[in-house]
């Protein structure tokens, strides 16, 4: 439905996006993961036509849009990392807004109005101004002014920053939603990996500005499917302790973590026992330590040598 | 576009700050400037009054006789000699000092008492009773109708006395007696120069009258009248520094990115920032000056005519404001910053009113200063303003209002040029 062929932007000598080649199929939910500055927004600008790419081509339904962006932006619902709202007015009045300049009119953009409304659960809320709403109702609002037009596509970037995990749970629920009933394909970027592994089917990682990675969530799991990660928990910061499991060349990777250390190992090197000898060789109070499969984060890890809120 | 102009009007009305800015402040300045200053503009003689008194030691009737006796010797025709003997009856110096004096406009400042002797006004400066006295010398009309008209002897002298520091008041008394010893001399150039043969005074009455008319028909401009249209035509200029800082917020709050995305072609972005602009500033100046007439009394009473002009000018005048408002968006959006309209509320919007004229009359400054100040917004449009408010004829006014739609649209060019057409830059 929707893809990009190597898709470039150079902006005053510095290469934002290099190269990058996705695709999107009618219905599915697309994660695009990257740390800031992997040129995830820069990406979306150019698929939005906001931005004109350097190189490359954004093509729909097989048809380039850079020349004719109308007929993507039809299609298209952004939702910005910003609050791309007027704070002065009520939640009616920039729904209303947004869907008279789409070009709703009447009895047809006051029905789109109260669906939205009543999806994003604000119906009892819609004659307040934006600006007395909490960070979550100002994001559902966000979201909702990019629902009015029933776009076919609806790219998300990092809708949930900042809010409380009920807003969130309610954000993602409606977008899963929006997903299975509506059938809208979602391009959905985020900082929170259970985030894109909870609502994506694929998933494309980004870093300084191309692709590194992508594939479904399994797919990309088997990358480390050798390898599994031990959580060590710790009651403070032992930095002799890191300093030697980085030296030990049995162990691929030691990365720190809020609560202590994670380990990453070859799967069955059966470590357990010598980490807790090093342990106490250096008088370190173990809380707990588990072992885990990888998670996606741990593939970005993998992948960048960074956290993903790096 | 609509929709753009009505989430502009709704977002202004909730903006209080900007509510304060663009009425509450000039509002308060016109009372203040206007209550101030009234004096100074409306002439405002209280403050000046003054008491002073004429020791009168001519003998009018007896000079006149002694003129005429003296006119009747010479060897002049007949004609002559009774058109100069009519008008030393009508143009005595002595009368035309008194009906000065103690008719018209001085007549409120100038408080005239006559004394019998020097003594007595020396005595009455020194008790502060008078601030001067004036000696009208023995002989003053005689001596003074024979250099005249008939161009002989050495003319008279009027003789002022006031205490030795002098006053404000004395010597503003010496000023107005001054200025009636030049006017008398004017005349008699004029009657000079009109004739070898004789003169005719009925054509130098109608040469001097006519100057002195001319001024006199315009209806003078009160301060609140002056304030009332100073400072509205200047904080008009604020809207559109208000709408372009807004833009730019819409810009970095990626609203204007959502605009697009409706597929708004961003001339139409544009146009509504200029109708908005348009609009508001016309509302402003219909409240600021339907606050000014009710609360301060400054227009009244008019005629609907004259409301219909004042509105004629503010449309052309929101116009421009309507025009800037598009510039300064251009500008914000083109380079993603709101410096520049920044720059014209914090600094360009005063320097505009100085050389304008919206903080004093600059009619009496250099010709650069008001040539520069005729062609801001603010200066034009008050200059309109007044022209129309003192009753001048329409071509007159419409050669400010000319002046406001070449800047309208020389603002309106360069804000499409600027503005972007279509995409932006990445954030």
């Amino acid at each position: 439905m929707l893809e990009t062929e190597e898709l470039r932007k150079v902006y005053k000598g510095k290469v934002a996006v290099n190269g990058v080649n996705l695709f999107l199929e009618r219905g599915e939910s697309v994660g695009l993961l990257g740390p800031n500055g992997a040129g995830k927004s820069t990406t979306i600008s150019m698929i939005a036509s906001l931005v004109s790419p350097t190189e490359g081509d954004v093509r729909l339904n097989g048809k380039s849009v850079l020349k004719n962006p109308n007929t993507i932006r039809e299609v298209l619902g952004i939702v910005p990392q910003e609050i791309a709202l007027y704070p002065e007015l009520t939640a009616y009045e920039n729904l209303k807004f947004f869907g008279r300049i789409y070009g709703l009119k009447g009895k047809k953009l006051e029905s789109r109005v109260q669906e939205v409304l009543s999806l994003l659960g604000l119906s009892d809320r819609q004659k307040d101004i934006v600006n007395t709403y909490s960070g979550g109702m100002k994001r559902r609002i966000n979201i909702g002014a990019a629902l009015l037009h029933n776009p076919e596509i609806l790219i998300m970037d990092e809708p949930t920053v900042g809010i409380d995990p009920q807003s969130r749970s309610y954000i993602l629920d409606m977008v899963r939603q929006l997903n299975e009933e509506k059938e809208i394909t979602v391009l959905y970027t985020s900082h929170y990996m259970e985030e894109v592994e909870r609502l994506c089917d694929r998933v494309y990682v980004m870093d300084h500005g191309q692709v590194i990675a992508s594939g479904t969530k399994n797919e990309l799991k088997s990358i480390l499917s050798s390898e599994e990660a031990i959580l060590i928990e710790l009651d403070r910061e032992y930095p002799s302790l890191t300093r030697e499991l980085k030296g030990d060349e049995t162990i691929l990777q030691t990365l720190e973590t809020n609560k202590g250390l994670k380990l990453i190992v070859p799967k069955g090197s059966r470590l357990l026992g010598k980490v807790f000898h090093i342990a106490e060789r250096h008088e370190a109070q173990v809380i707990n330590i588990s072992v885990q499969e990888p998670t996606l984060e741990d593939v970005f890890l993998h992948l960048t040598g960074r956290k993903l809120r790096d | 576009m609509i929709p753009f102009i009505l989430k502009d009007l709704k977002i202004m009305m909730r903006d209080r700050t900007e509510l304060i800015v663009l009425l509450l402040m000039p509002f308060i300045l016109i009372g203040i400037l206007g209550f101030a200053l009234r004096g100074i503009f409306e002439g405002d003689t209280a403050a000046l009054h003054m008491d002073v008194a004429i020791l009168q030691e001519d003998h009018e009737e007896e000079g006149i006789a002694l003129f005429i006796e003296e006119l009747e010797n010479k060897s002049l025709p007949f004609e002559s000699i009774a058109s100069l003997t009519d008008v030393a009856r009508e143009t005595s110096p002595t009368q035309l000092l008194y009906t000065m004096l103690e008719e018209g406009d001085l007549s409120e400042m100038v408080n005239v008492k006559d004394v019998t002797n020097i003594d007595e006004a020396k005595e009455l400066i020194q008790r502060e009773e008078i601030v001067a006295a004036l000696t009208i010398p023995d002989g003053f009309t005689f001596d003074s109708l024979q250099k005249m008209l008939l161009d002989e002897g050495e003319g008279s002298e009027l003789r002022i006395l006031m205490n030795e520091s002098g006053s404000l008041h004395a010597n503003i008394f010496h000023d107005i007696i001054q200025q009636f010893v030049k006017e008398l001399n004017f005349e008699y150039a004029i009657a000079m120069a009109s004739g070898s043969e004789g003169t005719n005074l009925s054509e130098v009455e109608e040469v001097s009258l006519g100057g002195i008319d001319t001024i006199s028909t315009r209806e003078p401009v009160s301060s609140l009248q002056y304030y009332a249209l100073g400072i509205a035509v200047m904080f008009i200029l604020y809207v559109s520094s208000t709408l372009a800082s807004k833009a730019f917020v819409e810009k970095k709050q990626h609203v204007f990115h959502r605009i697009l995305l409706s597929g708004t072609h961003p001339m139409t972005y544009l146009s509504g920032k200029f109708v908005s602009g348009t609009l508001i500033s016309f509302l402003q100046l219909v409240i600021l000056f339907l606050l000014s007439t009710f609360v301060f009394q400054a227009f009244n009473p008019v005629s609907v005519n004259f409301w219909l002009g004042i509105a004629g000018i503010s449309a052309i005048l929101s116009l421009c404001v309507g025009g800037l408002s598009m510039l300064l968006t251009s500008i914000s959006v083109r380079y993603d910053s709101d410096a520049v309209s920044a720059i014209f509320s914090g600094g360009v919007v005063s320097l505009f009113a100085f050389v304008g004229g919206s903080f004093f009359p600059t009619e009496n400054m250099p010709e650069f200063f008001t040539f520069l100040g005729s062609w801001t917004p603010n200066g034009a449009g008050l200059t309109a303003y007044l022209q129309w408010l003192q009753g001048y004829e329409g071509t007159t006014v419409i050669r400010s209002l000319v002046r406001i739609l070449m800047i309208t649209s020389g603002v309106v060019l360069l804000s499409i040029v600027i503005f972007p057409k279509r995409r932006s830059k990445p954030s």
